[in-house]
């Protein structure tokens, strides 16, 4: 296969110097543009054994490269820029800083799966996909989606008390997402209510709003989920490193250390 | 009583024919010029092999064993073929500690070459300690020392297995591909993870070719269960910082240069022509085929045949073989001098 050259200049290698002395020789002038080297100094051992901790991600070593994920793509039609093949060989070798660079479109997976079927190794990059995202989330490289902060307070709230509250579940959602919540839409919606649903539907509506109930006995199942959650949580903190590093920021912290990060 | 049958080479095809022709009770005389029998697996030490994980020197040391016991071969150690001549069935042989032997047939399981590592200077070999070649590392299994690098002594905590050296390479003459390395590479690498589960183990490569049901057992397993990990390029040069090997090459996946620190490189060296193929194909009057092997007379009807009649050929002397192919070529080695030597059928 040829290599194509000129996929490999990148904008941001690409340095032009007006002026420039080289070895107290001028070089100045258009033609000194100079192209940063890109060699691939290392590889990342543990990036791999991250995703594999993370759900879905779990297979990603059995990869060989044949790419009939990235063929058999739904976003790829449309966006060729969109290739698993590529970021689940870069996680093999941990080639961090390469992936970081597609991180605005990697989470745009659509989860159709056509790969999960094609893959002859049953590799499943719809899951690598699904871990990759959570990775970077984790990892701090993207903010949380809008999805995930959902899924977060929906969650909290069938954890805390085995249902949720629409309401409830609107206000957090907003609160966090940092938007306001008095949207157009939503005061029109609630004005509405107030005016068509009925005065019972209400009171239990505005009700629970304020007391929040659980389901009866919900305590047991609480205490069970809660700690089983904490363990999945924790199990992949560890497996992505994530607690040492807070560890090493504390140490850093402190007065002796300040200075240059905690880089392994 | 017919005439023994000659056998030239006390490898894996060799030592196969040597038994098989016993078992029907034809005698034969093993020529073996090193000072002991077992071929490659033996004299270079090789550890666990492919397919069936057992050790060299118990598969191979036991068909040495049944061979130096069985009277109806007879073995001569440290010599070689110095003459060959007469017709099929009435050949004279010359061997080199001075005897003269009449046979009916001879059999040339003449064997390979390991590739030499220092005719491709670029990857370092004789350069710097720590670029071996998989014979050393079998041979650093197989004595129990395990892998360690040569220059200290330490354990390697990342080794690169570069396969294809001294095979599909145009530019030193070696056109073929030697049909194991890849599996043995494979095989290899599990055996590294296994004994030091810290060592990261990286295979590059041109195309895998573990080919049938090595598939799975090595290439498939060695990611799967081993998370060795396989990288499409083709190294240009190994140099060193001072401290570690330095392996530079492209990554073709990813379309960039690589530059990377290892603690051992290993060369997954291919097999050549037996050294002594032109002396080896004048003595006996046979053609070599275009590589430099022995050439094989017929594809189908006998596969054993060279282009001399009488003359047969089995193993890697006609090009790179599995262990267990040589062994089934020596079989039907055997079984073709044999039927050369019965002459109310030889016409049928």
């Amino acid at each position: 296969m040829p290599i194509h050259e000129v996929s490999l200049i990148r904008p941001e290698n690409l340095q032009t110097h007006e002026q420039l002395v080289v070895d107290g020789v001028d070089v100045s002038g258009h033609w000194s543009t100079f192209i940063q080297s890109r060699a691939i100094t290392d590889y990342n051992e543990a990036m791999q054994d991250e995703i594999a901790a993370l759900p879905g991600g779990e297979n990603v070593h059995r990869c060989w490269q044949c790419g009939s994920c990235t063929n058999s793509c739904t976003v790829n039609a449309i966006n060729p820029d969109f290739n698993p093949r590529y970021w689940i060989y870069l996680i093999r070798l941990g080639m961090e800083s390469e992936i970081l660079r597609d991180k605005e479109i990697i989470w745009q997976c659509v989860s159709c799966n056509k790969c999960t079927y094609a893959c002859p190794r049953d590799v499943v990059p719809e899951g690598v996909m699904k871990a990759l995202s959570h990775w970077m989330e984790l990892k701090g490289h993207v903010p949380k989606s809008p999805s995930m902060v959902f899924d977060e307070v929906f969650s909290e709230q069938v954890f805390a008390r085995g249902k949720i509250e629409e309401g409830r579940v609107m206000q957090r959602f907003f609160k966090r997402t940092g938007q306001d919540l008095r949207q157009p839409w939503l005061i029109e919606m609630v004005k509405r209510m107030l005016r068509h649903l009925p005065v019972t539907m209400l009171t239990k509506l505005g009700l629970a709003t304020f007391v929040a109930p659980s389901t009866s006995g919900w305590s047991r199942a609480r205490a069970a989920i809660e700690e089983y959650v904490h363990e999945q949580e924790h199990n992949r903190r560890r497996a992505l490193g994530l607690d040492g590093l807070i560890e090493a920021a504390r140490r850093d912290a402190g007065p002796a250390a300040a200075g240059e990060g905690a880089r392994s | 009583m017919t005439k023994p049958i000659l056998i030239v080479g006390g490898g894996p095809a060799g030592l196969a024919a040597a038994h098989a022709l016993a078992r029907v009770g034809q005698s034969s005389v093993l020529v073996e010029k090193a000072d002991r029998l077992g071929g490659a697996p033996i004299l270079s030490g090789y550890a666990k092999l492919v397919p069936s994980g057992e050790w060299a020197k118990d598969a191979i040391g036991g068909m040495v064993d049944r061979v130096v016991k069985d009277p109806l071969v007879e073995v001569h150690t440290g010599a070689k073929v110095a003459g060959f001549s007469g017709s099929p069935g009435a050949f004279s042989v010359q061997v080199s500690d001075g005897r003269s032997i009449e046979v009916g047939a001879a059999i040339l399981a003449t064997g390979f070459t390991h590739f030499d590592s220092v005719n491709k200077p670029e990857w370092g070999f004789g350069t710097f300690p720590d670029v071996v070649t998989t014979t050393q590392v079998e041979q650093m299994i197989s004595s129990g020392k395990g892998v360690r690098c040569p220059s200290d002594g330490r354990k390697p905590k990342r080794v690169a297995i570069l396969l294809c050296v001294g095979s599909r390479d145009r530019q030193i003459g070696r056109e073929w591909c030697s049909k194991i390395c890849c599996t043995v590479s494979a095989n290899m690498a599990m055996e590294i993870r296994e004994e030091l589960p810290d060592c990261h183990v990286y295979i590059y490569y041109m195309d895998i070719r573990t080919f049938g049901l090595y598939e799975t057992k090595y290439y498939w397993k060695s990611q799967e269960e081993f998370k060795v990990k396989y990288i499409k390029a083709r190294i240009a040069e190994v140099t060193s910082d001072g401290e570690k090997l330095v392996v530079k090459g492209e990554d073709t996946l990813v379309k960039r240069p690589i530059t990377i620190p290892f603690d051992m490189v290993v060369h997954a060296i291919g097999m050549d022509p037996n050294v002594e193929n032109a002396t080896i194909a004048s003595t006996f009057g046979v053609d070599l085929e275009k590589h430099g092997y022995i050439g094989r007379g017929n594809a189908y009807g006998n596969t054993a045949e060279t282009s001399r009649p009488g003359v047969f050929v089995a193993g890697a002397a006609t090009g790179p073989e599995t262990i267990d192919d040589s062994i089934a070529q020596g079989h039907a080695a055997a079984l073709a001098a044999l039927g050369f030597l019965q002459p109310q059928r030889a016409s049928a």
